[in-house]
């Protein structure tokens, strides 16, 4: 049989790679280009400046605060918003009544934009105004107004509860979806053989919806580690960049001081860092599959 | 063969249809001050477009928090507009990189002298003009009668240490009411500051061009500002209020004094009609000095463009006093036309008098490269100090260290 050139592989896959290397190679060869290079503060290059702007940006020791926020804030709503999403998923998939009316308020707040969300936040934890606190006071939990953005020690953990609530509906979609995955005859067995509801989480429902616990994983690492309306919209980092992630510092950098060169080197950085990450749970994943 | 030939007709075609029915397309970036602009350049195209029937008038509103950034990403990938607003201060790096054009070819005598000096001349440069101030604000110190007049105050503090004493006899009025209304976060976090550090005799930029605020004006009016925080003069949680938080603040009639620009009292005809309030000048310092600031926002052409003429024109008319009058008016600015200034609806405002009389004092943002990054540098600062992190010496010290660098020294 001959083959037709047509149907070789690297033929059949040329457009779709032409496609991601567009919107994916191509900003990122700009963007290392720049990030080697001089330019000025609209984005013009004006010559070859080596590894400079690298060194400027390890130089920074706002730099380093915002590194290790941004583990923090990464590490804190993936775990937290997995922690969530994984028991509301499993009280969803039961059957009762008025089932369908608790799905859309879980997933309700997802539909509304992210920006909107942080906004609405911003002013329910205005210090004087704010919901939150006539709601403690209300509830006679607090008897002075707490300033919940005043200072880095109250606002960057309620930035974290944010982010998590914002990230729960998108988790319980894809844990939902593995569990409807799994044959309810395997409970019915286990049931059979005396297993308690406890076991039946363990040993049934936990292996076999560990890829999707993968894919929550994975996903919301990369939605997280580079999200920045939720910072921006309460305390742009401040105050005095004690909120500052990577992405929102990245932003100051670039468009606020101009340093368009060191904003793409961060970039750059940000990027390889995700992608190291990401890599090392995706091999790691897949070992553990494989046993 | 016969296909080329049909492109190239096609082509002339399509060419010479452009040229007949659209000689120029002109796009405008705007700043969006209020829900007002919008329709107020739209309204201004549209007229410029009755008069100008081959022109083609194209107005991009964009908020204020991101027409840097817009600006930027346009100018990096060549597709800016013909002409835009910018903050004045960010002037210099367009004239440095060559991206604004000067306006001085175009400007005829009876041009130049529409304006108000003091609001031109911060966009003059190397003696040429590059941009036209298309919005001006200066600051001024805004009271709260009812709350003076509930704490005994008759007199309108004249000096910071009368502030200091007015606000401690306010702030004992009740729980939720506040002296001195003191902004601690955001845009302009830094600028709060220099009223009062203006007032203690302190410069920006000292005369060997370094910064200023390592001075005793700079822990003087830190001091100040961090004795009336722990003393709750002003409000709680002051790193959590931006301008228009402690605008609300006053606007709800919980603040006894702040220090903002004339905006504030249209929102008030608007928003709080029934409130008794006064507009003074800022305190001044020991020595008799003091200080409010002065901004204004620029309306510059691009060097790029290619359609100058036209873009002139428009600018001619949008300066005419009439379109002036309705934009001051319509966003609560001070006029920058004479002619707009002597019409009675400004020439007979109480508020905008007080803010008028000011104006001798005004100072701008000085004009350096990377003035936003120091601006941010003494926010943060500003920042842990009044948050009690950091001691106001080392902390100054440090902030000035780092604005040095950015200065270059």
């Amino acid at each position: 049989m001959t083959r037709s050139p047509f149907t070789n592989p690297y033929v059949l896959i040329l457009p779709g790679f032409l496609l991601s290397a567009f919107i994916i190679l191509w900003p990122l060869f700009q963007l290392g280009n720049i990030s080697l290079s001089e330019v000025n503060r609209f984005g013009q290059i004006r010559g070859f400046a080596g590894f400079e702007n690298y060194l400027a940006v390890f130089n920074d020791p706002d730099f380093y605060g915002a590194l290790w926020r941004t583990l923090i804030w990464t590490f804190g709503i993936v775990i937290g918003s997995i922690g969530t999403a994984l028991p509301i998923a499993i009280v969803l998939h039961e059957d009762f009544y008025g089932r369908g009316l608790a799905r859309v308020i879980i997933m309700l707040p997802w539909a509304v934009s992210l920006t909107m969300t942080a906004i609405v936040w911003r002013w329910a934890l205005s210090g004087e105004s704010g919901m939150l606190n006539s709601a403690l006071m209300g509830l006679g939990l607090i008897d002075t107004n707490i300033q919940w953005l005043a200072q880095s020690s109250t606002a960057f953990p309620m930035q974290i509860l944010i982010g998590i609530l914002v990230t729960v509906p998108f988790t319980v979609t894809i844990f939902l979806g593995g569990l409807s995955s799994i044959p309810d005859d395997l409970y019915e067995a286990a049931r059979l053989e005396g297993a308690n509801p406890f076991q039946l989480f363990a040993r049934i429902t936990l292996p076999l919806i560990r890829p999707f616990l993968n894919i929550a994983i994975v996903l919301n690492t990369i939605y997280v580690f580079n999200s920045f309306p939720i910072i921006w919209a309460t305390t742009q980092g401040g105050p005095a960049n004690s909120t500052d992630i990577l992405v929102t510092y990245l932003y100051k950098l670039g468009f606020r001081f101009g340093k368009l060169g060191e904003a793409s080197a961060l970039s750059i950085m940000m990027f390889a860092l995700l992608l190291f990450f990401t890599l090392i749970y995706v091999v790691l994943a897949m070992r553990g599959e494989k046993e | 063969m016969k296909r080329t030939w049909l492109l190239s007709v096609a082509g002339a075609a399509l060419l010479s249809l452009n040229a007949t029915a659209q000689a120029d397309t002109l796009r405008v970036t705007v700043a969006e001050y209020s829900s007002k602009t919008g329709p107020y350049f739209e309204e201004a195209a549209t007229a410029f477009e009755a008069a100008n029937p081959e022109t083609d008038v194209q107005i991009e509103v964009v908020p204020w928090d991101v027409l840097l950034q817009k600006l930027t990403t346009d100018i990096s990938g060549g597709a800016n507009a013909d002409l835009s607003i910018i903050g004045t201060r960010w002037l210099i790096d367009f004239v440095d990189q060559g991206i604004a054009a000067p306006f001085d070819s175009y400007m005829s005598d009876e041009f130049n002298d529409r304006f108000f000096p003091t609001f031109l001349s911060p966009s003059v440069m190397d003696d040429k003009t590059y941009g036209l101030p298309i919005a001006a604000s200066a600051r001024a110190m805004y009271y709260n009668k009812d709350l003076f007049e509930q704490a005994g105050i008759s007199q309108v503090p004249n000096t910071w240490e009368d502030l200091a004493a007015a606000a401690e006899k306010i702030a004992a009025l009740g729980d939720d009411v506040y002296g001195y209304g003191m902004q601690g976060k955001e845009i302009e976090t830094d600028v709060y500051f220099y009223y009062a550090f203006w007032a203690y005799g302190g410069n920006l930029i000292d005369a060997d061009g370094t910064s200023g605020l390592d001075s005793e004006a700079g822990y003087q009016a830190a001091k100040l500002y961090k004795s009336m925080i722990d003393g709750g003069l002003t409000q709680p949680g002051v790193t959590s209020n931006t301008r228009e938080d402690v605008q609300n603040l006053f606007k709800r009639g919980k603040v006894g004094m702040m220090i903002t620009a004339p905006f504030l009292s249209s929102q008030i005809a608007t928003e709080a009609p029934e409130l008794s309030y006064g507009v003074a000048a800022i305190p001044e310092g020991p020595s008799g000095a003091r200080g409010t600031y002065g901004v204004t926002d620029s309306m510059i052409m691009f060097e790029n463009s290619e359609v100058k003429e036209t873009a002139w024109k428009f600018l001619d008319m949008l300066f005419e006093a009439e379109w002036r009058s309705k934009f001051t008016g319509g966003e609560g600015f001070l006029p920058v036309n004479k002619a707009v200034a002597a019409e009675p609806a400004f020439a007979d405002n109480a508020d905008l008098k007080a803010f008028a009389a000011v104006l001798p004092d005004a100072r701008f943002a000085p004009v350096i490269p990377g003035w936003e990054e120091i601006a941010a540098a003494t926010s943060d600062a500003l920042q842990t100090i009044y948050l009690g992190d950091g001691e106001v010496e080392a902390t100054l010290d440090g902030a000035a260290e780092k604005i040095d660098r950015i200065l270059g020294n």
